[in-house]
């Protein structure tokens, strides 16, 4: 029944859905899942590299995680190709604002204009949606540390912690349980003397790869998380507050990794 | 309004500049003066014409104010835009044919500036560049000048230029020689700033001048 409504992007079906971006979106839940956590000093993005064949050569830079200004970096789920396009356009568009205003562009100006150069494909042209799901990591003296999301219809929404690509949902079910109740520091106690709630919610940096990690090995349905599946991504201010972006190296998440097998082993015996 | 005088100012010297560059051992130098002005009024002390690009990669523009500022806020964009794409850092040399790029899109309505080029390429080995306002490259491997009283800085560095000099004696190299050009020249001066860059870093020394 849908069929008569859903080959042009430019028409709403009687249900008023446009079937094209649905389709989009249906693209991205196949792709490899990428996680992205808000955390008190920074934020930190997972993703699953999918490997599709041994023949192919050692990629030399990240098929997943790209650097969009000085103070923003995102992951892509999707169609590669049609990511490239965006990220470009999102480099662009942050390299000009801050030639006109000699200023870092705020975080949710950049992804708003991303989502704006999407919707276009979703109302005018007859050209199909990108394929494309994005997680913003940024950073602004306007709103401190963010994360975004946007997907092919260009909406976008901000969150504390989100999961796109292949088995999200799983992915997002493990957050609301673990987001925010995860505290290392065991003397840590749920008492009045925690006034500010949302504060002492948010996990560190570090415990927050963690707990990305965690969230990959849900998704990942079992497959033994290595280095070279997972690329891990943190982002913090150094001492002169400039934005540090960090993609972990083998050793790094491989420590990660272990660090989450030994608590994911001591949690059974408590 | 003008004060008295009766030379028409072409529109280079409007705001008056001095930069100079020079190869070293391993090392380059780059230096400007501070001297802001409205032709023959100062109207600023401190308005240096030397950026910093990257650690190893300085640029030094002569001429209108405003094309100089314009011309480092537009290549410090193109060279972040660069390195976004590319993940790899800009040489002296392509940042060179970037510069005249740039210039020569203006042909028939330029930017008024002049640009010297000073960094250490990828062995780190010096680099230095110049170019007229509408991007004609020259390279050299021993000093480039640029700005007001350019002639008077030429005639210092053939004077005072040895090959091979240590970054202490080619900072005293450069001192010398834009000083005593500023000094001639009604345009620049009020001091000046001059950075020695090596791998190990970048020294950065103000310099005391004339204060007229």
């Amino acid at each position: 029944m849908a069929r008569r409504y859903d080959s042009s992007t430019t028409t709403f079906s009687p249900e008023g859905r446009l079937h094209q971006v649905e389709y989009a979106i249906e693209a991205i839940n196949n792709a490899g899942t990428s996680v992205g956590i808000l955390a008190k000093d920074g934020v930190v993005m997972a993703s699953e590299k999918k490997v599709t064949s041994g023949l192919l050569a050692p990629a030399r830079t990240s098929e997943k995680t790209y650097k969009l200004c000085p103070h923003a970096t995102c992951t892509v789920a999707g169609l590669t190709a049609d990511a490239n396009i965006l990220i470009d356009q999102a480099r662009l568009r942050a390299g000009r604002y801050a030639y006109q205003y000699q200023e870092p562009i705020p975080i949710e100006n950049l992804v708003e204009h991303v989502c704006n150069y999407k919707q276009a494909y979703t109302q005018y042209g007859g050209l199909r949606p990108f394929g494309v799901a994005f997680l913003f990591a940024g950073y602004d003296i306007h709103h401190g540390f963010q994360l975004y999301q946007s997907d092919p219809s260009g909406n976008y929404s901000g969150w504390k912690a989100t999961v796109i690509g292949a088995n999200n949902q799983a992915g997002k079910s493990l957050l609301k349980t673990e987001y925010g109740s995860s505290s290392s520091s065991g003397d840590e106690m749920k008492t009045d003397e925690n006034p500010a709630k949302d504060e002492t919610e948010m996990p560190t940096t570090v415990e927050a790869l963690r707990l990305a990690v965690k969230v990959l090995n849900k998704t990942m349905d079992g497959a033994a998380a290595s280095p070279d599946k997972l690329e891990l991504f943190a982002m913090t201010l150094d001492e002169d507050g400039n934005c540090v972006h960090k993609i972990l190296n083998a050793k790094e998440v491989e420590a990660v990794i272990a660090e989450v097998e030994s608590e994911t082993a001591t949690a059974g015996d408590s | 309004k003008q004060y008295y005088h009766n030379r028409k100012m072409s529109i280079l010297e409007y705001n008056g500049a001095a930069v100079i560059a020079m190869a070293g051992k391993d090392c380059v130098g780059i230096a400007s003066d501070n001297r802001l002005g409205i032709q023959y009024q100062t109207v600023a002390m401190d308005f240096k014409k030397v950026f910093k690009m990257n650690d190893t990669l300085f640029v030094g523009l002569a001429g209108l104010a405003t094309d100089v500022q314009t011309l480092d806020q537009l290549l410090r964009f193109r060279m972040n835009l660069y390195e976004l794409r590319e993940e790899r850092t800009m040489t002296p040399q392509v940042f060179t044919n970037l510069l005249s790029n740039i210039l020569y899109e203006k042909r028939f309505g330029p930017y008024f500036a002049e640009p010297v080029v000073a960094g250490l390429d990828e062995k780190g080995s010096p680099y230095l560049a110049t170019m007229d306002l509408i991007g004609a490259i020259e390279t050299t491997k021993d000093f480039v000048v640029s700005g007001t009283c350019d002639g008077n800085l030429y005639g210092m560095c053939e004077t005072l230029y040895k090959p091979d000099l240590g970054k202490e004696e080619l900072f005293e190299t450069l001192a010398q020689a834009l000083l005593a050009s500023v000094d001639r020249d009604a345009l620049s001066g009020w001091g000046g700033v001059v950075h020695i860059i090596t791998k190990e870093g970048v020294m950065s020394r103000e310099l005391k001048g004339r204060q007229d």
